[in-house]
């Protein structure tokens, strides 16, 4: 079986393009959504009900539909919609803004579920010895609480982080200019199946691997509570 | 009830990978099972056509339907040749995959006859003639291709229209916009995502009918090749290529093609 793996190097630019779009996504989407999920996770825990309400419905409509639909939605109808309404002479962003986006949301929903978990694991008495300091609620959440909870929760935003550079691979669909829309244009345009998608896979592998050893165990040590 | 609940979720495991086991299990052989020619009579036997259905008026789904001028065509060369056919929408990549595999005996989904697809696949002769046109804003001062170096072009990905485009400025050009099916470069085009599209004709054609509202041009660049549309089998059966072109033949000589041809592209 004859594969014809130079269209790998014929697209090469494609591919860089794509690792550098997809680490860029990735990156932007978990700083942006680690942001609005603490926001969404404290919301979530709030005794309010005009927080908590809108926080758990957040989350549940983010985490109990498709990513892909989430994608598709926001580019295709949400995204040309807010710009009709507010700039209608203003060009409508790119699929790669559609992508920020809808990652961004997609990652704050399980991101506030990772703070939340993680708040709720710290002992009460760290806040209880906060208050009884005459810290308000809000400085022993503030300088106390979630310090210690971002320790905690450094593995599970890891595999958060990880989740979604694959999962970043659905953004193809809108032909975001990513790895995995390389993989699928080049396999589109020169009838070959096995080594545009194999590329892809081995590069996301090791991007995955990188991640889980570099960033997540060095984050871990550095900061781990032992 | 500890035990009770581990008992439990390890049933529901096993259910569940179960289900799934048997899913795909009978999903690969639905998918095997059409037209993979068994040692059945000739005359029997139902030719599998593949088509991706998403590229109106060639081939589009009403309902659960396929239709349009392809699906005509390859009809009536069927019925010229005397030979049974079933059209199923496979979708673009499949309908290649298909081919190699052999679940499939032919493609016809506006394919264009070029010479990269010919070393991988046989072609029948022509049965429609197309070209290229570009898709601008109203205003534009764009009279040829050339002049929207730097500028976002969309293309419905793996068509002559993205090559005409890769052709132009390069296999990577940063500005090319590749999407799964043209009505959506269109869109795309409307809300200022990309500043031109480049697809074929009739396409654009009919897309253009319907938003009659917008405003829009289409220009036809004298550059670009005229291309020819053919009906595609794996490399090496020319049995069925031979049977195919002698219904084209027939339908030409008989006056069908004209008259599918009026029926979707008369004026």
């Amino acid at each position: 079986m004859g594969l014809n793996w130079g269209v790998i190097s014929q697209y090469q630019e494609l591919f860089i393009r794509g690792v550098q779009n997809t680490i860029l996504l990735t990156t932007v989407a978990v700083v942006c959504g680690t942001i609005l999920g603490l926001f969404i996770g404290l919301g979530k825990m709030s005794d309010r009900v005009y927080f908590k309400v809108p926080a758990a419905i957040y989350v549940e409509l983010f985490r109990g539909t498709p990513l892909f639909l989430q994608i598709l939605l926001i580019h295709t109808a949400v995204i040309p919609g807010i710009w009709g309404l507010f700039f209608p002479e203003a060009k409508v962003p790119e699929a790669i803004f559609s992508g920020f986006v809808s990652l961004t949301l997609n990652a704050a929903a399980y991101i506030a579920e990772i703070f939340r978990a993680g708040i709720q694991s710290i002992d009460p008495g760290q806040m209880e010895a906060a208050r009884s300091l005459g810290m308000t609620k809000g400085m022993g959440m503030r300088l106390i609480v979630i310090p210690q909870a971002f320790m905690r929760m450094l593995p599970a935003l890891g595999n958060e982080f990880i989740a979604l550079l694959k999962d970043s691979s659905l953004l193809a669909i809108i032909s975001t200019p990513e790895l995995g829309y390389a993989a699928f244009s080049v396999a589109k345009n020169t009838f070959e199946r096995y080594p545009p998608y194999l590329t892809a896979g081995a590069i996301y592998l090791v991007l995955t691997l990188f991640l889980s050893r570099v960033v997540v165990r060095g984050l871990e040590k550095r900061y781990s509570p032992k | 009830m500890k035990i009770g609940k581990k008992w439990l979720a390890t049933l529901a495991l096993t259910v569940g990978v179960g289900l799934m086991v048997s899913a795909c299990g009978s999903g690969g052989q639905q998918a095997s099972g059409g037209g993979s020619g068994s040692g059945a009579g000739a005359g029997d036997k139902v030719f599998v056509v593949g088509t991706d259905a998403a590229y109106p008026p060639f081939e589009k789904m009403e309902g659960d339907k396929i239709t349009g001028f392809d699906i005509e065509v390859v009809q009536a060369v069927a019925d010229a040749a005397g030979f049974k056919i079933e059209v199923k929408n496979t979708g673009w990549d499949p309908l290649f995959d298909g081919l190699d595999k052999g679940n499939v005996d032919l493609g016809i989904s506006a394919v264009t006859i070029t010479e990269e697809r010919k070393q991988k696949y046989d072609f029948s002769d022509s049965y429609f003639d197309a070209n290229q046109l570009i898709l601008l804003p109203e205003d534009s001062p764009v009279t040829k291709l050339a002049e929207l170096k730097g500028k976002k072009i969309g293309v419905q990905s793996a068509t002559t229209g993205e090559q005409v485009v890769k052709k132009a400025f390069g296999d990577t050009y940063e500005g090319l916009k590749g999407y799964d099916d043209t009505p959506s470069a269109v869109d795309d085009f409307f809300i200022g995502r990309v500043d031109a599209v480049v697809a074929d004709n009739a396409v654009l054609q009919d897309y253009a009918k319907k938003v009659k509202d917008k405003k829009f041009k289409l220009v036809k660049d004298d550059t670009f090749e005229v291309e020819h549309y053919g009906i595609i089998v794996k490399k090496g059966n020319t049995e069925l290529l031979n049977k195919i072109n002698q219904g084209l033949k027939t339908i030409k000589e008989n006056g069908k093609l004209k008259e599918i041809n009026d029926k979707y592209f008369g004026q």
